[in-house]
């Protein structure tokens, strides 16, 4: 278990950080979001002892992270870093050497990864010879090759094509499987809702939502009641309350949590009732609505 | 401290095959091997061809004179044939009748020396031989031993060649402590503006990090170092030369490379913790220019000691760290150096070097993950 706990941060005037905390649980896949500068990558930085904070604690089971706690993790900065004159797989299984594995692990593990990422082809060429997709994925392996016991990645999917997606996608979920905990930030909502059991909403340095997807989604007040009615003349909401927005034969409600059951009887006296439920709220309309 | 090794080892391999270190280290070597053997071609041939014309006892004198150099007489008819031979060059000089030198030009100082006590020797012998002295008797009484050299003074004897030497070695620890110090700090400067930083700090230390980046480049280095002496000493055995170099070489080789690690150490350090302030490589060069002016301060310092090894200046630079790690083997080649004096000049220079390692170490912990604008020395000093 990694608790964050009231972090703050601030760069001359500029408060980054003003009292961040969150938990992620052992096998729970965690994604991070937020606008441009709210602080994720403040955040993971100071998570991977690469930044200090001005106050609060990073912990790990209770007890204060120390090095040889992190030395376990696998990190992806968000700058990625690598040695552009270093060939691809040298400086993976390098890398793995680095954090404790034997020259015989590392270049087992180094195969496995690069494998897997589809970069065995590349083994041999330089880093800086690689297309800025292909050395994301190399960046993958680095923090990957040392089987972390706590994933820390800073937009781990970013310029990756959706092949490569879905072949970190499948990594993470496994090690999430293995009990890891997994934290990653992202733009990519869809991706992030379609991934992660929980989610952390951060905006302007203070954390406005962290939760499971689910209970996000029970706590949306704002909630879309979806009717699809056939052969229904085209007036036939007037009358009825609530935010209407139509599209062909879709009529979509907000707030209409107290009329549900008169749009019920409205929209069967006017035709073929294809389909009334409540929609879901899509993490994009969560996220819209915690930073606004 | 296998972290440490591991850096070091990536060092090694990574910068090891660069176009840069394999030309420094072949073009220093053949450098250095052609100015080990240089004097000794300009110095012109210890080995000379004489043309006689009708001298008969010359010919036979001259063996008895010429003993470090070798004198090869070679017989002519007439003058004319000997003029023509001498101008020619197939000959130095020719000496004609007993009486006359031919040369084209002046006769080669050391030949012309030769030529003339053999004439001496040849003549007086045989003009006592004239006036009826028993010729054995004669070639007994003419056989003298030659004169032995002491100094009662300095030892002299090896002057120029211990000039020689220290001017390599001020070349050489000049290059081999600027290059590596170089590769420090740029390495440094890679690591920092690309982050890799942020993901090797999380798996080493930075003392890991900097100590084996130092070491591994240090080893480089140490090992070009090597080379190059090998090739200087191999060119001057190959040539004949050895025989002319001081005694005391083993010293002056080991001193050498006692006083190269001691400055690499100083040096790369200070590289590392100043290249650390900045996160581009257009800013190295204008960020390290203290540690440029130092190194081509002493280079100076040195050179003046190669100079006037014995001058009271030199004693006192020669002392002073930095300076001494390239004026002392200097002054130590030069000759005649106290050991105290040489002792003292360590331990201050392992003073100073412990003193970089701490202050250098600390800079650069604090400053290598401080991205973006250059880091001012005094905020990562206190
Ligand atoms: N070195 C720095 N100096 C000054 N301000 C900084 C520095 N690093 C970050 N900040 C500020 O801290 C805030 C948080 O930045 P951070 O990089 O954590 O955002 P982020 O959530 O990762 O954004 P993005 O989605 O764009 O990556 C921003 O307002 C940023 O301007
Ligand atoms: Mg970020």
């Amino acid at each position: 278990m990694i608790d964050i706990d009231d972090l703050h941060k601030r760069y001359g005037d500029k408060i980054a950080l003003d009292g961040v905390s969150f938990s992620v649980k052992p096998g729970e896949m965690f994604g991070f979001v937020g606008a441009n500068g709210a602080g994720k990558t403040t955040t993971m930085r100071i998570l991977m002892g690469v930044l200090a904070a001005d106050s609060g604690q990073v912990r790990r089971d209770g007890r204060a992270l120390a090095f040889e706690d992190r030395r376990r993790f696998g990190y992806m900065p968000e700058e990625r870093g690598l040695y552009q004159k270093m060939k691809v797989a040298e400086q993976v299984r390098y890398f793995g050497q680095l954090n404790g594995l034997s020259p015989k692990e590392a270049a087992k593990a180094t195969g496995d990864l690069l494998e897997r990422l589809a970069l065995t082809g590349r083994a041999g060429d330089e880093v800086g010879a690689l297309s800025l997709g292909n050395q994301q994925r190399v960046q993958l392996a680095v923090a990957l090759v040392h089987d972390p016991e706590v994933l820390v990645l800073d937009e781990p999917f970013s310029g990756l094509d959706p092949i490569a997606v879905d072949a970190l996608a499948e990594v993470l979920v496994e090690r999430r499987t293995a009990g890891v905990p997994v934290l990653f930030s992202s733009h990519q909502l869809d991706l992030v809702e379609r991934l992660c059991d929980s989610v952390g909403i951060i905006s302007a340095g203070r954390m406005v939502a962290s939760d499971t997807v689910e209970a996000l989604r029970a706590r949306e007040g704002r909630r879309l009641l979806k009717v699809v009615v056939r052969g229904a003349a085209p007036d036939w909401t007037t009358g009825l309350s609530g935010n209407i927005t139509k599209n062909g034969d879709e009529v979509l409600f907000a707030d209409a949590n107290g009329s549900d059951q008169e749009i019920l009887r409205a929209a069967t006296a006017a035709g073929t009732v294809e389909h009334f439920g409540w929609e879901r709220p899509t993490l994009t309309e969560i996220f819209r609505e915690a930073v606004a | 401290m296998n972290g440490l090794w591991l850096v070091a080892r990536r060092e090694i391999t990574t910068r090891g095959r660069t176009k840069g270190f394999v030309v420094g280290l072949v073009l220093s070597a053949v450098l250095v091997g052609a100015l080990a053997v240089l004097p000794r071609l300009f110095s012109g041939p210890d080995s000379f061809t004489v043309g006689v014309v009708d001298s008969p006892a010359l010919q036979s004198a001259l063996a008895g004179v010429a003993k470090d150099a070798e004198v090869t007489a070679e017989p002519f008819a007439d003058e004319a044939a000997a003029r023509k031979a001498v101008l020619d060059g197939d000959v130095d000089a020719a000496v004609v009748d007993d009486r006359r030198t031919l040369a084209d030009g002046e006769v080669d100082r050391e030949l012309g020396a030769l030529l003339e006590s053999a004439h001496q020797a040849a003549q007086t012998q045989k003009q006592l031989a004239e006036a009826g002295l028993d010729p054995a008797k004669v070639s007994a009484a003419m056989r003298v031993t030659p004169l032995e050299q002491v100094s009662v003074g300095a030892d002299t004897r090896y002057e120029d060649v211990r000039t020689g030497i220290a001017f390599l070695l001020v070349m050489v620890l000049f290059f081999l402590l600027l290059q590596p110090s170089m590769y420090v700090a740029m390495g440094v400067v890679e690591e920092k503006g690309s982050r890799i930083v942020e993901i090797l700090l999380t798996s080493i230390r930075p003392w890991q990090l900097l100590g084996g980046k130092i070491l591994g480049l240090g080893i480089l280095a140490l090992a070009n170092l090597v080379v190059i002496i090998v090739a200087g000493l191999g060119a001057a055995v190959a040539t004949g030369f050895s025989a002319d170099l001081p005694p005391g070489m083993t010293g002056i080789v080991l001193g050498t490379l006692f006083w190269f690690l001691l400055g690499y150490a100083f040096f790369a350090t200070m590289a590392a913790a100043l290249s650390s302030l900045v996160s581009r490589q257009e800013e190295v060069s204008s960020v390290i220019s203290p540690l440029t002016l130092l190194i081509m301060a002493t280079y100076f310092v040195s050179y003046f000691a190669a100079v006037e090894p014995g001058s009271g200046v030199a004693r006192i630079l020669s002392l002073i760290p930095p300076f001494s790690t390239m004026v002392m083997p200097v002054r130590t080649a030069g000759g005649g150096v106290p050991f105290w004096e040489i002792g003292l000049a360590a331990a201050l220079m392992a003073v100073a070097t412990a003193a970089m390692l701490a202050l250098g170490a600390r800079v650069y912990e604090r400053a290598v993950l401080r991205t973006g604008a250059r880091v001012k020395l005094s905020e990562v000093v206190r």
